[in-house]
């Protein structure tokens, strides 16, 4: 019972971790129908941000996330007016590919600035140390992470189901010349949703660098998992990027625990099997 | 225009286009004497590009996953070269017979999906067979890769060696054959059938074709010529690693097919060959650009040749014949 | 227009013609061109860049020439393991850049795709890495300066029992080296009169452990023995260790080199102190002669905390490469060179080392180290004990 309950609370804080970094590419790929392969780029160049301003500036935890959530949004900004804006309308398959090219100068780029090496953010001293739960001992960085991904998943159903901003985006997903003509100025709602998505990313990248921890090549390592895990949910859908991040991140952790030699295994033909039950992922809109 | 004119002039063009990609290829040999290994490396992944062709450009099937069936041949062909069947030709063959059945495993997973999650499914599939592959390391060589195969010498004459003469031109040979041969498949009413499901299925399904068989039919031929890239690489390499079926080799594949242009078979060829040799060039002079210079022309693709290298050059060919080919009608 | 054009390309062409006429002409003044082949770009590129910075050390050390022969390296890239575009390196480094010794190769398949090339190629390959012991059994031709997974690991079992830990669990990634790791690691302590509770192995690309961990506490280890990839997975594992409270529980963790590699030291940090690994080669290793390299070596990779194993590997295959030439009056005589360098010893950076004369591969002394800050506060493997002459326990008959 013990066991169960500890390796819950580890597959609850992975899960966690995957919806912060990947709630942004669900957003992008279901509410503005791009697949941003590039987003695991987005949030390495948030952990890099956060380890630079943690690690070589000393500006503490707190300051390091506001800051590479700012930065690769600045970054990002201009990307998406030069590039990402000419492949709104285009195929599936030419998205891939320009965001894969998109990645690959980011990879090359920080290689050049940055250097091969891993690099790590330094947590502050309540979130390094271990909390006694009863049952087990926790990072206390793992609880940090299960309720950002809490507040990550309320605050963005309550902005996209509850607020004007969310109408406006709701609106221009549906059918963007008929809210063209209404007033709504779609290309700033894009824009904010692009910027809101790349926030998301940098922050996920921040706060899961102690279950993915920061290279060049994090953008490439992660890319099929960020993706996997959004087609599962469901694109665009908050409670089905929920749902499927804590459904592959449970079976990833005690398939791990259980049967280590096997546990990509399952993973993948946990993939094979909700993609051919559920075509539209978990919760998916129907198109 | 009449249809039989029609018919010999398009047979003119294949023989043509066949007899340029043969005097390319044996240009390649008396050129490049030394770089063989490379050439025949190229050959292989060309087939591999061709086989991506047939699903992408003919069927409008988005796919990441096609290094499982390359990988699927190359195993295929070096665990059989390893049990003692040395006949290169022979290998070729059942490296084929193994793509086909893994391409009909793969296409009757990936074909209940459509879009996105059908290019989930082919990572998936891809990914699950690298995990076996791994794991069967007692048949396989896992991570070590498979290695101890020595293919007997090509119709028992020309051996397999350090020069890679025979390997190359035997490279040729395949390829100019799975070439011509899927020149027709895919002009049959069979590939036009693949090609209207592609572009408007809801007219081909109200024409009472039911579509499922007929797009597995393509992943099983597909699987077939990629399997025979697979088989290719394991005589000439005579060393098998995980790399063959990879996520990665399937990306590149579609990078590779995606800058030689969608759905024309030329375009899968002209894009394998740019690539490599850029590759082949640049990595050797500065390696560490390569990512980056590999990146910034994917979007420039993306962004001013839409169509890739082919479709491109098709266009400007076109502008420039415009009006003779007016004045032809 | 035409014509500034045409002026300006005259001079150049002309300048490449004199070019090519002072290679021919070098050419003739006997260079021997050595090629390497390993991962200078991709998620390895450190690895390459150490291949780099080793061999170069040695040229900078020991000038550029030998015996009145000219050595001229000549770099291949191989970002990951890809047997086919090994074999093509190796092929086109053999017959269209006529090298005579060909060095490198980091990981075992396209060592595997390089080897049957050797004999036609009459050319020798000395492997600065690529750590399989089966390597040396496919072709006479080659040599190996580098070490294997079972020669590093298995005098952690005896030191690892004699610290008085008895009960382990091993985790390592299911690949070959981890594979190697768990059987030699099982064969040393069982050896020892410890025992192994469980053995786990773990998809390569793992980095969230702790179900691992719980796995680990569940079966009531003592110690733990760990063979992951360097970088991520690392990472991963040594954080885990510490944040789930093993650490703090007493359970000691021992592991090879590989995962503590000087270049990873500052990420892993303060989680990886106290962990006990064993290896040929630690940055940090004291004696005057290691000194000399590293200083060359980090002038020749750019950043001190970039170095590592792969460099040293790289140092003495180029000595052994230079014995070779040397021994075959720089005439192309692959099994005469290698001939020469069986048995030869000699002082490295890591210590006396010697090509044991009957498997071709480095016969040399194995450090316990301990991961500790040094005086100036930076993270080392600090080297506590010494196991001499150690040969290759997966290649001893």
């Amino acid at each position: 019972m013990q066991t169960a309950l500890s390796i819950a609370m580890d597959a609850l804080a992975y899960g966690m971790a995957l919806f912060i970094i990947c709630i942004g590419l669900s957003l992008t790929m279901g509410l503005m129908r791009v697949v941003n392969l590039a987003h695991g780029a987005f949030a390495m160049i948030g952990g890099y941000i956060a380890s630079y301003a943690a690690r070589d500036l000393g500006l503490g935890y707190t300051l390091g996330i506001i800051l590479a959530m700012i930065g690769t949004v600045i970054i990002a900004v201009p990307l998406e007016r030069l590039l990402y804006r000419r492949i709104y309308d285009r195929s599936e398959l030419s998205q891939v590919l320009m965001t894969i090219g998109i990645t690959f100068c980011v990879i090359g780029i920080t290689n050049y600035f940055f250097g091969p090496t891993l690099k790590t953010i330094l947590l502050p001293a309540e979130l390094a140390r271990s909390v006694d739960l009863g049952f087990r001992s926790i990072a206390g960085h793992r609880l940090f992470v299960i309720a950002s991904g809490l507040v990550v998943a309320g605050g963005l159903w309550f902005l996209i189901e509850r607020t004007g901003f969310g109408i406006h985006l709701r609106a221009a997903v549906e059918n963007a010349p008929m809210a063209r003509t209404l007033g709504i100025r779609t290309e700033i709602i894009y824009a904010a949703s692009f910027a809101l998505a790349i926030g998301l990313a940098a922050f996920g990248g921040v706060v899961g660098a102690e279950f993915l921890p920061i290279e060049p090549y994090y953008a490439l390592r992660y890319m099929v998992t960020f993706l996997v895990v959004v087609s599962v949910g469901g694109a665009g859908s908050i409670p089905g990027a929920l749902a499927a991040c804590l459904l592959l991140g449970a079976i990833d952790v005690t398939g791990r625990y259980l049967v280590p030699d096997f546990g990509n295994f399952f993973f993948y033909l946990a993939v094979i099997l909700v993609v051919c039950a559920f075509p539209r992922g978990l919760m998916g809109r129907a198109e | 225009m009449p249809a039989a004119a029609s018919a010999s002039r398009t047979l003119g063009r294949d023989l043509l286009g066949l007899a340029l990609i043969a005097c390319v290829g044996l240009a390649g040999y008396w050129l490049f004497p030394d770089n063989l290994a490379f050439l025949t490396r190229v050959i292989s992944v060309a087939l591999l590009v061709l086989s991506l062709d047939l699903i992408v450009g003919y069927c409008g099937i988005a796919s990441l996953g096609q290094g499982a069936l390359y990988g699927a041949g190359a195993y295929a062909a070096g665990i059989a070269c390893v049990h003692g069947i040395t006949d290169p030709v022979l290998l070729i063959l059942i490296g084929a017979a193994a793509g086909a059945v893994m391409g009909l495993l793969m296409g009757t997973i990936m074909l209940r999906a459509h879009g996105l999650p059908q290019l989930v499914l082919s990572i998936a599939i891809v990914q699950l067979l690298h995990e076996a592959a791994n794991k069967a390391s007692s048949i396989t060589g896992g991570s070590d890769g498979l290695s101890g195969m020595s293919p007997a010498p090509l119709f028992g004459l020309f051996e397999f060696d350090l020069w890679g003469r025979s390997a190359y031109l035997f490279g040729l040979g395949l390829f100019l054959i799975v070439f011509a041969v899927l020149r027709f498949v895919t002009r049959s009413p069979f590939g036009m059938v693949c090609r209207g499901l592609k572009e408007d299925p809801l007219r081909i399904s109200a024409l009472g074709i039911y579509a499922f068989p007929v797009l597995l039919k393509m992943f099983v031929i597909s699987g077939a010529v990629a399997g025979m890239g697979g088989a290719l690489a394991a005589i000439a390499t005579q060393v098998v690693g995980l790399d063959s079926v990879s996520f990665e080799i399937s990306a590149n594949a579609l990078v590779m097919l995606v800058l030689g242009g969608i759905g024309h078979l030329y375009g899968a060829l002209i894009g394998t060959v740019i690539f490599m040799a850029l590759e082949h060039v640049v990595a050797a002079i500065n390696p560490f650009h390569w990512m980056t210079l590999v990146g910034a022309v994917l979007i420039a693709i993306v962004l001013f040749a839409p169509r890739g290298l082919s479709g491109t050059l098709d266009e400007l060919v076109r502008l420039l014949t415009r009006d003779r080919w007016r004045a032809g009608r | 227009m035409t014509k500034g054009f045409l002026n300006r390309l005259l001079p150049a062409s002309a300048l490449a013609l004199a070019g090519a006429l002072a290679l021919g002409a070098s050419a003739m003044a006997d260079t021997i061109k050595v090629g390497i082949i390993g991962p200078f770009s991709g998620p390895f590129a450190l690895q390459g860049k150490n291949f780099q910075a080793g061999a170069e050390a040695w040229l900078a050390q020991n000038g550029k020439s030998v015996a009145g022969h000219d050595i001229e390296l000549v770099y291949r890239d191989l970002p990951t393991a890809n047997p086919q575009q090994a074999r093509a390196l190796a092929q086109e480094l053999i017959v269209r850049d006529k090298v005579q010794y060909l060095g490198g190769v980091y990981f075992t398949p396209d060592a595997m795709a390089i080897t049957p090339l050797l004999k036609q190629g009459n050319v020798p390959l000395v492997i600065f890495n690529a750590a399989t012991s089966a390597i040396m059994t496919s072709s006479p031709l080659v040599v190996r300066t580098s070490f294997t997974t079972a020669q590093t690991t298995t005098p952690l079992g005896k030191a690892a029992v004699e610290r008085g830990v008895k009960k382990f669990v091993s985790v390592v990634s299911d690949y070959g080296p981890g594979v190697d790791a768990e059987g030699a690691f099982k064969k040393a302590i069982e050896a020892a009169g410890g025992e192994i509770k469980e053995s786990i192995r773990i998809p390569l690309n793992t980095t969230e452990f702790s179900p691992i961990m719980q796995r680990i506490r569940d079966a009531g280890a003592e110690g733990v023995f760990a063979f992951l990839p360097s970088g991520p997975p690392t990472l991963g594992f040594v954080k885990a260790f510490s944040d789930t409270g093993l650490k703090k529980a007493g359970v000691k963790l021992f592991a090879t080199g590989d995962l503590t590699q000087e270049s990873d030291l500052p990420a892993l940090g303060e989680a990886a102190s106290g962990m006990i690994t064993s290896f040929h080669y630690a940055v940090s290793h004291d004696s005057e002669i290691n000194k000399r390299f590293a200083a060359a070596a980090e002038k020749a990779i750019g950043a001190p905390d970039l170095l590592s194993f792969p460099a040293v590997g790289a140092y003495d295959g180029l000595f052994v490469i230079s014995k070779m030439i040397a021994a075959t009056a720089g005439k192309q005589d692959a099994e005469k060179a290698v001939e020469a360098v069986k048995g030869l010893g000699w002082e490295s950076p890591r210590g006396p080392v010697k090509i044991d004369p009957e498997t071709r591969h480095i016969t040399q002394t194995i450090y316990l180290r301990e991961v500790a800050k040094d005086a100036q506060g930076r993270w080392i493997n600090k080297e506590i004990a010494s196991v001499p002459d150690q040969k290759d326990p997966g290649l001893a008959k």
